[in-house]
C-alpha cells in the first residue's frame, strides 16, 4: 500500500507556509506594550503534587517569543502582547516582578506558597531572562515553596533548574508541549519541537530533581492544547487522552494542564473562527478526557479560559458554568465522579458530533 | 475516470444520477450507509484503505476549512492515490481540481452554506473543476428546507448529518421553517416519527423526523428533476429561507454555468409565477436567440399583438380573430409577460408554448421593463422589414410598453398606428374593425412564403444568426403547418419541424446540407464505430462546446456520419466517460 502523502512536515513547506501567514496575520496588529509592566499578574488556587496551594501567576514580559517573531503557534495571540522590537532589559524586568509583588501585597492575604512564571517564550532562554535576572528572580522568590516556570524543552538544563531548588523550592518547568502527537503539533499547531525533546527536558529536570537539595524537588508540568485547528471533536479528544496518557508515562513529568483551544486575535484559527471554518471544544469534552484519564499516574487538570463564550470552548450556553464548576472542582480533588453530577440535554448533540463530524463537514455545529 | 457514478436526467446543473456501488443508489440522495471514511491525515499517517464496490471511500484526506489560507491549503495539497473502487477525494471550494475519483466532498462546506452569494461561487468554481460525471457530495449541511436549492446548485451527495444535528438541539424541520420543538403543541408532519403523542415525542424522534422530512424532500426534489421542474418548485419553496432566495438568483447571475446545462426543450411547462421566472435561462436565452439570431423575413407591416392564455397562440379564441381581421397582410409578433416578443414563425418554439403565467391585467414594473427592451432591441434589428407598425394592444401593460419603446426611440420613425380604442379590448369589434383598416392595401403573403420563412426562422433561431438563409435558401415545404417537411428541388427531405417544441429534425440529406454551409454546426466527432441508437459518451473523441441538451448535432467519425440529438452538453460530452451523449437518428456507413 502506498502513503498518500509526503510527510509535509518534513520537506518544512508547511511550517513555511504557516509562519508566512501567521507572520502576516500579526502583522495587522498594531500594539505596543510598557517593558516595566507585567503583561499580567493574578492570584489564584492551585493543584499540586502538595495539594491545593495559593498561587501568584505572573505573566512576564520578555520580548516575546521568539518562534512567534518568525510565525509562530497558529492559535497563539500572546505574541502580540509583547514589546516591539525584543529584548526587555533587567531593570525592567525586575520592575515587573516588583510591580507583581505589589499586587500580591495588595490583592493577597500572605504570601503565595506557588509562584509561576510565564513569559510567552522560555524563561531558561538566556536571550529573553539573562543570568543576572534569573538569579535576582531565584532569590526574590526563595522564600515560597513551589515555583513554576515556562520554557520550550531545549531550555532546559539541569543546572538552571539548580539555581531555584538551591533555595529549597520545589521547581516546576512548565512546558507547552500541546500534544503528545508529532504530526499533530507539527501541521495544527505550528510548534517545531518533538516528543522526543519534551521526554529529554523531562530527564534533565529529573536529574536536577536527584541533584537537588533535601526538600526540593524538580520536576515538569505539560500544558497541552485541545483541539487545534483542523481536527474534528473526536480526533482532538482522542489525541488528548492518548497525550495524557503519553505524558504521565514519562519520568519527571507530574502534572499536565490539558487546555482547551479558545479564539485569540491575530491568529490562523481566528481566521478559521471568521469564516466559520472553527469551534473551539465542548466543555463536554474537556470533563470527557479528564474522567477517562483520571487513573493516569499524574495530576491532570484543565483552565478553560472564555468558558461559554463563542470564542472558548462552550456548551450550549446553558450548562457552560455548571460543567466549568465541575472541571475546576475536579482540578483541585481529582475525583472523576464529579462529571456524573453534571447534565445537559446538548450531551446528545455533543454525542452526536463526536460520532458524524469530519474533516470535510466540520464544524457541525457553533 | 469516472467508473462509479453517470448521470441520467439533467434540468439544469440540477441532475439525476447513478451512484453505481453494489447496491446502485438513484441521486440525489443521502449516502450516510455508503460513505466511508478513511480517515484525515491531520491527525494521523493513513494507509490508502482496501475498499471494495459496496461503498463510497473517502481517500485519506487533510481538509481545509473555510478561512484556511491559501500557502498552507497549497503547502498541505494530499495527492489522491488512483484506486480501483468508489472513491472521493476532499477538495476546497477555492483549490478545486480533477483527481480522478468519483465524487467529491467540498472541506469548507459549513462556510458556504447560508450564505447566496458564497455558495454559489464555490458550487459554480467546484463544478467547473471537476468533470461532469462525477458526483459531488455536501456533508453535514443538508435539510428539508435547503436540499432543493442545493440540488439545483448542482450538489448530488447528502448525509443526515446536519439533520440529526439538529434534530438533537431540538429543531423540527420542515420544507419550510425550523421550528423550536418547544414550541410546537402540535407536529406539524404524518411521518412514522410523529405518530407519537406529543408529550412523549424526544429530541431522539425530532432527529428521526429532521431524517424523513429531508428523505421526503430529495423524492420531491428527484422527481422534480425528471420532470425539469425543479426551477418552477424551488422558485416557490426557496421563499422560505432568505439566503435560498439570494442563492437562486446569484444563480442566475452566473449565465455561462446555468446556460451551458440548460436544455434548450423540455416537454414540461414553465410555470411562470413569480417575478424570478423573468430571468431563468430559458426565458433569457428566448429573448436573446429573438433579438439576436432570428429575422425577419415578411414584407408586410408589423402587427403587435398581445399573447393568449391558450398555447399556440394561434389556436386561441382571441389570435384567430385577430387572423381574420389580418388576413397573412401583416406580420404577426405576440407580446408576453416573461417571454418578450414572439414572432409568429416561432410560436411553437420552446418555451413560447410552454409556459403559463398567473393571468391578473396587472404588469409589474419589472415585466414592462423585460418586454420593453426585449421589444426595443427587437425593432433595432428588424424595424427597418417593416413598412410600418401597427400595435393592436390593450391600454395596461401591453400599450404602455409599445409607447416606451415609441418615446424612446432615436430611430427612423417606426409610424405606429394603435388600433385598439383608449380602455377598449382587443376582441372589440371596433379594435378588430381598426386592425383590418389599418392593414387596408396590404397584399397578403402565401402560404408557401408563410412556411418557408418558418422553417427558416426555426433554423435562425437554433442554428445561429443567417441559418434559415444558409441551409434552405431554395428550398420547398410540403405537409401541413405545424408539421413542415422541408425538401430540396429534387423532393429529398432535409428536415421536419417538430410541433411540440418548434425545432427541426434532420435527415442524413439534410445533415449533409447543413456541413456544407457557413451555418454553425454542432457537431460531435467520435471514434472509429457505427453508432446505432446512442453515442456513449467514451466513443466521444470531441463535440463542440456550444452545444446544449437538445441540441440537433452532427455525429462524425472516421466510419460513420449521422445526425441526431444531444443529450450532454457539449463539454461534458468530450470530457464524460459515462452515459449517453446522444441519441442518434439517422446514420451511414462511410
Amino acid at each position: 500500500m502506498s502513503k498518500p502523502t509526503p510527510d509535509v512536515y518534513e520537506q518544512g513547506k508547511g511550517m513555511d507556509a504557516h509562519n508566512q501567514v501567521m507572520r502576516e496575520i500579526r502583522s495587522r496588529k498594531e500594539a505596543s506594550y510598557d517593558p516595566h509592566e507585567p503583561t499580567r499578574v493574578w492570584l489564584d488556587e492551585d493543584n499540586t503534587p502538595d495539594g491545593v496551594k495559593q498561587s501568584l501567576t505572573i505573566i512576564l514580559n520578555t520580548g516575546g517569543c521568539r518562534w512567534a517573531r518568525a510565525g509562530g503557534c497558529t492559535m497563539c495571540g500572546y505574541v502580540a502582547e509583547s514589546v516591539d522590537g525584543g529584548s526587555v532589559s533587567h531593570d525592567a524586568l525586575m520592575d515587573q516582578i516588583d510591580v507583581c509583588l505589589a499586587h500580591e501585597a495588595e490583592n493577597g492575604d500572605e504570601p503565595a506558597e506557588l509562584i509561576k512564571i510565564y513569559t510567552s517564550g522560555s524563561f531558561f532562554d538566556e536571550r529573553e531572562v539573562g543570568a543576572e535576572t534569573r538569579k535576582a528572580i531565584a532569590e526574590t522568590f526563595a522564600d515560597r515553596e513551589r515555583i513554576v516556570l515556562e520554557s520550550l524543552p531545549d531550555f532546559v538544563d539541569r543546572e538552571k533548574i539548580g539555581e531555584f531548588t538551591q533555595y529549597g523550592i520545589d521547581t516546576d518547568v512548565a512546558i507547552g508541549l500541546e500534544t503528545a502527537t508529532d504530526r499533530v503539533r507539527h501541521d495544527c499547531v505550528n510548534k517545531y519541537f518533538d516528543f522526543a525533546d519534551f521526554e529529554d527536558a523531562c530527564a534533565e529536570a529529573a536529574a536536577a530533581d536527584d541533584a537537588a537539595a533535601e526538600g526540593a524537588d524538580a520536576g515538569v508540568k505539560a500544558y497541552l492544547l485541545m483541539k487545534p485547528p483542523f481536527l474534528t471533536e473526536s480526533e482532538a479528544i482522542e489525541d488528548m487522552i492518548d497525550s495524557i496518557e503519553r505524558c504521565a508515562d514519562v519520568s519527571g513529568c507530574h502534572t499536565v494542564s490539558m487546555n482547551p483551544c479558545n479564539v485569540q486575535r491575530y491568529t490562523m484559527v481566528d481566521e478559521l473562527y471568521f469564516s466559520s471554518g472553527y469551534r473551539p471544544p465542548w466543555l463536554w469534552s474537556v470533563a470527557h478526557v479528564l474522567e477517562k484519564t483520571a487513573d493516569v499516574d499524574a495530576i491532570v487538570v484543565s483552565d478553560p479560559v472564555g468558558h461559554g463564550s463563542d470564542r472558548g470552548p462552550h456548551n450550549c450556553g446553558e450548562c457552560d458554568d455548571l460543567v466549568q464548576k465541575a472541571i475546576k472542582d475536579f482540578d483541585l480533588r481529582q475525583d472523576p465522579s464529579v462529571f456524573e453530577q453534571v447534565s445537559c440535554e446538548c450531551e446528545l448533540t455533543w454525542e452526536t458530533v463526536r460520532e458524524r463530524e469530519r474533516g470535510f463537514n466540520q464544524p457541525l455545529t457553533r | 475516470m469516472t467508473d462509479y457514478f453517470e448521470v441520467h436526467e439533467r434540468d439544469g446543473a440540477a441532475r439525476v444520477g447513478e451512484l453505481r456501488l453494489e447496491s446502485p443508489r438513484t441521486t440525489p440522495a443521502l449516502v450516510d450507509d455508503v460513505v466511508e471514511d478513511a480517515g484525515s491525515l491531520w491527525s494521523a499517517d493513513r494507509e490508502v484503505p482496501e475498499g471494495d464496490d459496496s461503498t463510497l471511500t473517502v481517500l485519506p484526506h487533510r481538509s481545509f476549512p473555510g478561512g484556511t489560507a491559501e500557502e498552507v491549503q497549497e503547502s498541505f495539497a494530499v495527492e489522491y492515490p488512483d484506486v480501483g473502487y468508489p472513491s472521493v477525494a476532499v477538495i476546497s471550494s477555492e483549490g478545486a481540481a480533477d483527481h480522478g475519483t468519483d465524487a467529491y466532498a467540498v472541506s469548507d462546506v459549513q462556510s458556504i452554506t447560508g450564505h447566496g452569494a458564497a455558495l454559489v461561487e464555490a458550487v459554480v468554481s467546484v463544478r467547473e473543476a471537476i468533470p461532469a460525471d462525477t458526483a459531488l457530495l455536501f456533508s453535514g449541511v443538508a435539510t428539508p428546507r435547503n436540499v432543493a436549492l442545493l440540488a439545483y446548485a448542482g450538489v448530488d451527495l447528502f448525509d443526515e448529518t446536519a439533520a440529526v444535528v439538529k434534530g438533537t438541539q431540538g429543531r423540527y424541520l420542515t420544507t419550510d421553517e425550523a421550528y423550536f420543538l418547544e414550541d410546537l403543541e402540535e407536529l406539524p408532519c404524518s411521518c412514522p416519527a410523529c405518530q407519537k403523542p406529543r408529550e412523549e415525542f424526544t429530541r431522539e424522534d425530532c432527529a428521526e423526523h429532521n431524517v424523513n422530512a429531508l428523505e421526503a424532500e430529495l423524492g420531491i426534489v428527484r422527481r422534480r428533476i425528471r420532470d425539469g421542474r425543479l426551477r418552477d418548485y424551488l422558485e416557490g419553496q426557496a421563499r422560505h429561507d432568505q439566503w435560498l432566495t439570494a442563492a437562486m438568483r446569484e444563480l442566475d447571475s452566473q449565465w455561462g454555468y446555468l446556460e451551458e446545462r440548460t436544455p434548450i426543450l423540455r416537454d414540461a411547462q414553465i410555470s411562470a409565477a413569480s417575478e424570478d421566472t423573468l430571468r431563468r435561462v430559458e426565458i433569457q436565452r428566448y429573448a436573446d436567440r429573438v433579438t439576436s439570431r432570428y429575422r425577419n423575413r415578411f414584407a408586410n407591416p408589423l402587427v403587435l399583438a398581445p399573447c393568449s392564455a391558450a398555447k399556440p397562440y394561434s389556436e386561441s379564441q382571441s389570435h384567430r380573430q385577430f387572423h381574420d381581421a389580418i388576413q397573412w397582410r401583416g406580420h404577426l409578433v405576440s407580446m408576453t409577460s416573461p417571454i418578450g416578443v414572439v414572432p409568429q414563425e416561432l410560436e411553437t418554439t420552446y418555451p413560447a408554448q410552454h409556459y403559463d403565467t398567473v393571468v391578473t391585467g396587472r404588469w409589474s414594473a419589472d415585466e414592462k421593463e423585460f418586454v420593453a427592451k426585449v421589444l426595443r432591441r427587437y425593432l433595432e434589428r428588424n424595424a427597418d422589414t417593416y413598412p410600418y407598425v401597427v400595435a393592436h394592444v390593450p391600454d395596461e401593460g401591453y400599450r404602455d410598453i409599445v409607447e416606451r419603446v415609441e418615446d424612446g426611440w432615436e430611430g427612423e420613425d417606426l409610424d405606429i398606428t394603435y388600433t385598439v380604442p383608449r380602455g377598449g379590448h382587443p376582441t372589440d369589434e371596433e379594435s378588430l374593425s381598426n386592425l383590418a383598416e389599418a392593414l387596408s392595401g396590404e397584399l397578403k403573403y402565401s402560404k408557401r412564403e408563410r412556411e418557408h420563412n418558418t422553417v427558416r426562422a426555426i433554423a435562425d433561431y437554433l442554428l445561429g444568426d443567417g441559418a434559415g438563409d444558409e441551409l434552405f435558401d431554395d428550398i420547398q415545404t410540403t405537409s401541413r403547418y405545424p408539421k413542415i417537411q422541408v425538401r430540396d428541388r429534387e423532393d429529398t427531405q432535409l428536415a421536419t419541424m417538430v410541433p411540440q417544441y418548434g425545432t427541426l429534425s434532420f435527415t442524413l440529406e439534410g445533415a449533409k446540407r447543413w456541413v456544407e454551409t457557413d451555418a454553425p454546426v454542432r457537431r460531435v466527432e467520435i471514434d472509429g464505430f457505427v453508432p446505432h441508437g446512442s453515442v456513449l459518451a467514451p466513443g466521444v473523441v470531441d463535440a463542440d462546446e456550444d452545444i446544449r441538451v437538445g441540441d440537433e448535432v452532427v455525429v462524425e467519425g472516421p466510419k460513420a456520419f449521422g445526425v441526431g440529438r444531444a443529450e450532454m452538453f457539449g463539454r461534458e460530452m468530450a470530457g464524460s466517460t459515462r452515459g449517453i451523449a446522444c441519441e442518434i437518428r439517422h446514420v451511414e456507413e462511410k
